[in-house]
């Protein structure tokens, strides 16, 4: 039976528009290759954060929602998300059958 | 619903509680059940603001009125709001 998800990250505010609409294009790529099914990706906000995070003081914030059967999908997202420059910040919760 | 609120807040002389000349004691409720919200979510933050100090700290039930599943709930809710940069860990004056 498949879990829902979902994930938040925050995405350095410097980006210019077309970098990070490939940004997201790409790490939805990432959760889908490896058999999770997003049923929603999309900005929620650019907010100031309550402390400095890597130097900045704000950032877009993305949300999807997706489901998985296992956790490949959140192990690779994970790995990629910690390696990428422009991810300042993540984090995968586990929503119950809303 | 406001019948019953109005009878319980009206003077009545036979209260035991309240001692002679001491504070008035309003009636704490759970925020959180009495607006049936069934997750809290971090992001959230206009909720969970409610829940912790000037100073960031997470406020305790005997001051919310929370119960302690709903307890539970807000303390996961403000740490992950805090790792996500939402609420502050520490607030300097």
């Amino acid at each position: 039976m498949a879990t829902s998800y979902e994930l938040t990250y925050i995405v350095r505010p410097d980006l210019e528009a077309d970098a990070k609409k490939a940004l997201v294009e790409r790490f939805d790529g990432i959760l889908t290759t490896d058999g999770a099914t997003i049923t929603k990706s999309a900005d929620w906000a650019t907010r100031r954060f309550a402390y400095e995070i890597d130097g900045y003081r704000e950032g877009t914030y993305h949300v999807i929602n997706f489901n998985a059967d296992n956790d490949d999908a959140i192990n690779e997202f994970d790995r990629l998300a910690k390696i990428s420059q422009d991810i300042l910040r993540h984090m995968v919760v586990k929503r119950d059958a809303e | 619903m406001s019948e019953e609120r109005k009878t319980q807040n009206s003077e009545r002389p036979s209260r035991p509680r309240r001692p002679q000349g001491g504070p008035r004691r309003r009636r704490k409720v759970d925020f959180i059940a009495a607006n049936h919200i069934e997750y809290i979510d971090y992001k959230n933050v206009e909720l969970l603001e409610r829940f912790i100090s000037e100073r960031g700290k997470i406020l305790p039930r005997r001051v919310t009125g929370t119960s302690a599943k709903n307890q539970r709930k807000v303390t996961t809710a403000v740490k992950r709001a805090r790792i996500m940069g939402l609420l502050p860990f520490v607030t300097e004056d």
